[in-house]
């Protein structure tokens, strides 16, 4: 029974981080850095489902797809602002890092200067707790739950069965190919970086109305993001839905039999572990 | 030093590329490897520079005293035992000048501890004055500088290792990417430096009449394995290598 | 007075902490964004063994230093040759591992209550914060002085080389492994030395010194500095900490409404510029620097070199 509730707690805990690492790992295959400020991604879908829901009244569930797509535009204007020149002066993996730490900062401590530091609440719908093979849930969850996979299914099958994720695999694999075979890796790029947007803003939507909406949620799921996509064997976005998933269920069995704060250092040590083993080798 | 091989083979997809039942490199000087396009030259190298693994057979690093199996040695372990190889793609430090770039070859790695950061001079007399006369006996742009084109990069990766000073250099097609008068500058070197048995060298290259005019022994490969080996003029009169060897 | 020696000393701490990432980013390479969790094992290790186990300070921080520097040596055996990103997720992960730990392990930091406290030496003597600020400005002026020594030595020249190729280094009999272990140990281990200093500015230690804030901090400094100079540690720490933490917080005349803001509009700038310096001078403020070698008089040559002209 424990491992069952394990599995049930940990897709609950997951689905957000599921979205992220998807999102995330997409950024990272089509351009070969690590978009830290992926964290605002999150952040700002949530405080823009905080403008749609709070301060324009629509109801939750109404509000979840505007601030998607509010996510997916920021992500874009981001890319054409400040990454996309960056690439195109040929910045390095690890300056790109750092460089995408500075916009991080910008826009966590612009959106603090603009809006306050304060912790807000989206009005949830009504919210009613089920019984669920033995295991309880409120309809949120189970919503949110559902919703979730049902969106990275969406986003799987973009990648891999359309002919957007085709010409995205084709850039990521052989890029002067791809080109040199029309694709316009400028659009597809935008297109990336739209589709990792409404990812990450749906990811922030959802941790938003589980507990609160901070200026500093999409930062504290970066870390675990990060490592999940490293360890998902950089860039696979196959690789990063598993073991979101994993990560997740993880979490919450050790959490189950151990202290809370241990599960994250058991899990962190795991990670290290897995980078020592089969982290990509040094260039 | 003799860099030896027996039963060979690397196999792509049940595809024999290579498959050498015997071949040793180190022992005659100066020494060739030919063959044409396809004929597994670059495999070859491949493995004798452990870039590629082999799919049977090992190939051993012979000192005299002691036999190293050259696929359980670290890189540097291989370099420090003699064995050292010139780069076909160009490759190079390039925060470290031209002179920079020869004074880290030609130090000893037990040189750069930690001890050396209070040492009072960087570089003892007898490196500089090596430096110097390798990098005097060439053409570079900017001899205090950094090496700018390809040429002066593909260059200075072969000066790092004559510089290095190795028992067994490979060298793998040198003189793709340079002129031709300072192809025969580096080759004359070379043939100096094996004259006084100061280092065997093994060369792969394309350009034929730079094989025969100095190599001392040569290796014909072809279809994957040693198909004839000799002096160069054996080699050149040779049946089967003109026939397998268009154009010679 | 007592306010501003605080934060000179906390100033000098910093700008030690990015003067040792100066050598393992800058020189070797090595993107380390664990900071904050070797600083911390040096801070939380001396607090322990001088408050729980009565160590006295200067052997506490020693041995928290050892600590650091073993943690980094075992933590480089593990991931030091992998890729720059997974190097850079594992260190980030060691510091969060350090910080959660320095939570849950309440019996011997107190957890979220906080350690103390942590005096000054030289209890009989008035000025012994001034003293304190003496001996860090002396441990950092020595890091600036072993880092002008790094850039002129063989060391420094094969760290830059490792840094720049290493398969190359390494096919020219280099241990570029063992190089980047004993440096990525020994400056984590220093790391520690200063987190050990640190103990005693801070008296009364709590888990959120360790956010990787500090981390943060300390790489936009190098970064906006010159990553590979050996000045630019301290000149991005004047521009940043020194800048904003002592110039605006102390002279400034920000109205009280406002004051709450202040440090995260601090933050929003170090944002812009750190976006400002990697799009337009990725190399930092000061730029990079060749080592600086005694010009010796050129051995007479065997033939007079045209282009030799500068």
């Amino acid at each position: 029974m424990l491992l069952l509730d394990a599995i049930f707690i940990g897709l609950l805990e997951a689905s957000p981080l599921v979205l992220a690492a998807m999102g995330f790992t997409l950024i990272f295959y089509q351009n070969g850095f690590m978009n830290i400020a992926y964290a605002e991604t999150i952040t700002f879908g949530a405080y823009f489902a905080i403008l749609f829901n709070v301060v324009l009244g629509l109801h939750f569930y109404m509000a979840i797809v505007p601030s998607m797509l509010f996510s997916g535009a920021l992500s874009v204007a981001v890319y054409l602002a400040v990454f996309r020149p960056a690439l195109n002066r040929g910045v390095g993996p690890t300056e790109m890092i750092i460089l995408s730490v500075g916009v991080s900062f910008m826009l966590r401590y612009g959106l603090i200067l603009a809006v306050g530091p304060e912790n807000l609440f989206l009005n949830e719908p009504n919210i009613s707790y089920m019984q669920f093979l033995g295991m309880g849930a409120t309809n949120l969850q189970l919503i949110a739950l559902v919703l979730v996979f049902a969106i990275a299914g969406i986003l799987y099958w973009i990648i891999y069965n359309t002919g957007l994720g085709e010409q995205m695999r084709g850039l990521a694999n052989n890029h002067e190919l791809a080109m040199a075979s029309g694709i316009n890796p400028h659009r597809t790029s935008v297109a990336i970086w739209f589709v990792a947007g409404c990812a990450g803003g749906l990811s922030g939507v959802f941790s938003g109305v589980f507990a609160q909406v901070t200026p500093y949620m999409g930062w504290n799921m970066i870390l675990i993001t990060m490592l999940v996509t490293i360890v998902a064997g950089i860039g696979s976005v196959r690789g990063a839905l598993v073991a979101a998933v994993v990560a997740g269920i993880l979490t919450a069995f050790i959490t189950l039999v151990s202290k809370p704060l241990y599960s994250e250092v058991i899990l962190l040590l795991a990670f290290i572990g897995v980078l020592t083993f089969r982290g990509s080798k040094a260039a | 030093m003799l860099l030896h091989a027996e039963n060979l083979s690397k196999s792509y997809h049940a595809h024999e590329v290579v498959n050498i039942p015997s071949v040793s490199f180190g022992a005659q000087g100066l020494e060739g490897l030919i063959g044409p396009n396809g004929a597994g030259k670059s495999t070859l190298m491949g493995l004798l520079t452990r870039r590629i693994s082999p799919t049977n057979g090992e190939i051993n690093l012979d000192v005299g005293d002691q036999v190293h199996n050259l696929n359980r040695l670290k890189s540097h372990e291989v370099a420090r035992i003699g064995l050292i190889k010139t780069n076909q793609r160009i490759q190079g430090f390039d925060s470290l000048t031209i002179k920079d770039s020869l004074r880290f070859a030609a130090t000893s790695p037990k040189d750069e501890g930690f001890t050396s950061i209070f040492a009072g001079e960087r570089d003892s007399e007898d490196v500089e004055e090596r430096v110097q006369r390798y990098v005097e006996a060439f053409p570079f742009a900017d001899r205090n500088g950094f090496a700018r084109s390809g040429g002066e990069k593909k260059l200075v990766d072969i000066l790092r290792c004559l510089i290095a000073e190795p028992r067994l250099l490979l060298m793998d097609e040198p003189t793709a990417g340079l002129p031709e008068d300072i192809t025969r500058i580096v080759m004359d070197m070379v043939r100096e430096k094996v004259a006084a048995g100061e280092m065997r060298v093994v060369i792969v290259e394309h350009d034929l009449p730079l094989i025969w005019e100095y190599c001392d022994y040569v290796h014909f490969l072809s279809e994957g394995s040693i198909l004839f080996e000799g002096a160069p003029e054996e080699v050149k009169s040779n049946r089967i290598v003109a026939e397998k060897y268009m154009g010679v | 007075m007592d306010y501003l020696i605080f934060s000179f000393s906390l100033m000098l701490v910093y700008i030690g902490l990015a003067q040792l990432l100066h050598i393992q980013f800058g020189l070797l390479g090595i993107p380390n964004f664990g900071v904050v969790g070797f600083w911390g094992i040096g801070l939380y290790g001396t607090g322990v063994l001088f408050v729980e186990f009565s160590v006295p300070l200067l052997p506490s921080i020693i041995l928290a230093s050892g600590m650091s520097a073993l943690l980094a040596y075992v933590l480089s055996v593990l991931v030091l040759q992998r890729s720059g990103q997974a190097i850079l997720a594992a260190t980030l992960a060691l510091a969060a591992i350090v910080s959660t730990l320095v939570i849950t392990e309440k019996q011997l930091t107190n957890g979220v209550q906080g350690l103390g406290t942590i005096g000054f030496p030289f209890g009989k003597l008035d000025n012994r914060n001034a003293i304190f600020l003496g001996i860090l400005a002396i441990v950092v002026g020595s890091l600036f002085w072993g880092g002008a020594r790094l850039r002129d030595s063989r060391l420094g020249r094969s760290m830059i080389a490792i840094r720049d190729n290493e398969e190359l280094a390494a096919s020219l009999g280099k241990d570029t492994s063992a190089t980047k272990r004993m440096t990525f140990a020994f400056t984590c281990g220093l790391m520690g030395l200063l987190g050990g200093l640190s103990a005693p500015l801070h008296q009364f230690l709590v888990p959120y010194l360790l956010a990787p804030s500090l981390t943060f901090a300390v790489w936009i400094a190098l970064v906006l500095g010159g990553k590979a100079h050996n000045f630019g540690a301290m000149v991005g720490v004047f521009a940043t900490f020194g800048l904003f933490d002592i110039l605006v917080e102390t002279y400034a005349p920000v109205p009280t409404e406002y004051a709450l803001l202040v440090p995260n509009f601090k933050l929003f700038c170090y944002g812009v510029l750190l976006v400002l310096i990697i799009m337009f001078r990725p190399t930092g403020i000061l730029g990079e620097e060749g080592p600086r070698v005694r010009a010796k008089p050129a051995p007479p040559t065997l033939r007079s070199a045209p282009l030799e002209e500068d």
